[in-house]
């Protein structure tokens, strides 16, 4: 399957600061990836360069095959929103979707169309100035998908949402690449992503640090399932068989360690056992994500 | 052309063009009613008195170049260069459509400034029974030159914002060029002074002051002064990242 999008070894230097450091990954269609790394990693750098707005220093970005700027209309193909503030205040939130629709020949009834899809058509003509910053957020979005993209590319789109927003979002996002489509988000705070996301791209000092699925991500790093089941005794023995240590939490519920909802809950349908409560807990997915880039920054 | 109604809509949609039009509109009438008005016949007695009061309507280059400047810088200002630069990956047609919309504005600015100077100018003096003194030739002579003028200015403005994209720094940039150091340049060495963007333009009017150059030869400088300008900000553009 061709890569949507692909990065390789991409790098970016300013002065004496290498903001990307020989970069190298790729996302195929269909996927929700989230781009992580604390403040400062080089997160939003690699989407610009990704993006045709900053030029590498070394290696090179493609999306759908080529680097950005020659696509043919690239913005009819890839939605992406860079800062959620990039709006002349005075300029009405309709009036800031048309100019862009317009420029790659698009008619104003989809301006209506996606001003509906972000829930914003009774803003549409007030000035921007008096928007809320969800409401930003959501016009960013809208603008991003007024080409019908196939990608989205989002840098650290919850910034600031409530988390009624981010809820909006990620449903937005599961519903979005539900039909195929592909997203990059970027995230300093995992949790943020962590329902929505499938795989992680996780980078530090412009490095990526791990790139795997996010059960993968939990499994590596000895993550902890609590599960519940009227047969506790049998499961157990179950999962110690498979190589897998229990802790008994009460007499219904274990804690099995190093491992992944989905492992458990097979293992418990292989061995007829009835599950009443399968829970991914124990160290938490943002304790993996510091402890991988903490690792990192001391390395 | 998709490109250039764009730009032209985001002229349209902010009050920052609308400000710098009615800013143009209340110079041009006030300094032509006063200065129409209380001229001593005296000093309208020479086609060159009449052609210099007339000529006013220049002024509309200074407000067709700050258009001009504000469709970079404002991009820049609030970051709208990003979703328009993803919209418009290619920095050279970026470029000339933002010089093309530039240029539109500026005629529109030449056409308001330079024809209300024009009309009530020549109304006033019609009412105090001035003579005019003016040939058919010189008045479309100065009609054109205002036209072509403030619409050069226009693109010496986009040009100028692509090489100053801060806002405040282009703005102040152009005005004191504009209003002090062509002055000075031209009042201590005309020579030299005729051939900078303003002075050059001016002649673009008639022979409207002396020491300036021949109207054919001011407005292949002034176009001379836009290229470079333009070369130079194309450059510019294409090179920095857009953060």
């Amino acid at each position: 399957m061709p890569y949507v999008v692909q990065s390789d070894s991409l790098s970016k230097r300013y002065g004496n600061v290498l903001a990307v450091d020989d970069l190298t990954f790729a996302i195929e269609a269909g996927t929700i990836t989230g781009f992580l790394g604390p403040n400062g990693a080089g997160k939003s750098t690699t989407l610009r360069m990704l993006l045709g707005l900053a030029k590498p220093t070394g290696g090179h970005a493609t999306v759908f095959g080529s680097p950005y700027d020659q696509l043919e209309s690239p913005a009819l193909r890839i939605g992406a929103v860079l800062e959620a503030t990039d709006f002349h205040p005075g300029r009405s939130g309709q009036d800031h979707l048309r100019m862009l629709s317009r420029a790659v020949g698009l008619p104003d009834a989809r301006v209506d169309e996606v001003l509906s899809l972000v829930e914003l058509q009774g803003a549409a003509k007030r000035r921007v100035k008096g928007y809320s910053l969800g409401m930003r957020q959501r016009l960013g979005l809208a603008a991003a998908l007024l080409g019908n993209p196939d990608l989205l590319v989002l840098d650290e789109p919850a910034n600031g949402l409530d988390p009624e927003g981010v809820r909006w979002l990620r449903d937005f996002l599961r519903d979005f690449a539900s039909g195929g489509r592909t997203v990059l988000i970027s995230s300093h705070v995992l949790a943020e992503i962590a329902q929505t996301v499938d795989q992680v791209l996780i980078i530090n000092h412009g490095r990526l640090v791990i790139e795997s699925t996010l059960d993968e991500l939990t499994a590596r790093v000895g993550a902890v399932v609590r599960v519940q089941s009227p047969k506790i005794d049998e499961l157990a023995n179950a999962l110690q068989r498979e190589g897998i240590v229990t802790t008994r939490s009460n007499d219904r519920a274990l804690l099995a360690q190093g491992t992944t909802r989905e492992r458990v809950g097979d293992i418990a349908l292989a061995s007829g056992i009835a599950v009443h409560e399968l829970v991914s807990e124990g160290s938490s997915l943002e304790e993996v994500f510091l402890d991988l880039t903490s690792v990192e920054t001391k390395s | 052309m998709n490109q250039l109604k764009a730009e032209l809509l985001k002229i349209r949609s902010t009050r920052t063009t609308i400000g710098l039009l009615l800013g143009l509109i209340a110079l041009a009438l006030l300094f032509t009613i006063l200065t129409c008005t209380l001229s001593p016949g005296s000093q309208l007695l020479t086609e060159q008195d009449q052609l210099s009061l007339l000529s006013f309507g220049s002024i509309a280059g200074v407000f067709a170049a700050l258009a001009g400047v504000m469709l970079f810088t404002s991009e820049y200002r609030f970051g709208t260069i990003r979703p328009t630069s993803l919209f418009n990956p290619s920095r050279r047609r970026l470029f000339a459509t933002k010089v093309a919309a530039g240029v539109l504005s500026g005629l529109v600015f030449g056409a308001i400034g330079e024809g209300l100077v024009f009309s009530i100018g020549m109304m006033i003096l019609k009412i105090r029974g001035v003579s005019i003194l003016m040939s058919g030739a010189n008045m479309t002579e100065l009609l054109i030159g205002a036209l072509i003028g403030t619409a050069l200015w226009g693109a010496i403005g986009v040009a100028l914002g692509a090489v100053v994209p801060n806002q405040v720094g282009a703005v102040i940039a152009l005005l004191a060029w504009g209003f002090v150091v062509e002055n000075l340049v031209f009042g201590f060495l005309p020579k030299i002074g005729r051939f900078l963007p303003v002075h050059a333009s001016d002649s673009m009017m008639g022979n409207v002051q002396d020491k300036l150059l021949p109207g054919n030869a001011g407005t292949l400088v002034t176009v001379g002064w836009a290229l470079v300008l333009s070369v130079v900000g194309l450059v510019l553009l294409k090179r920095r990242d857009i953060s």
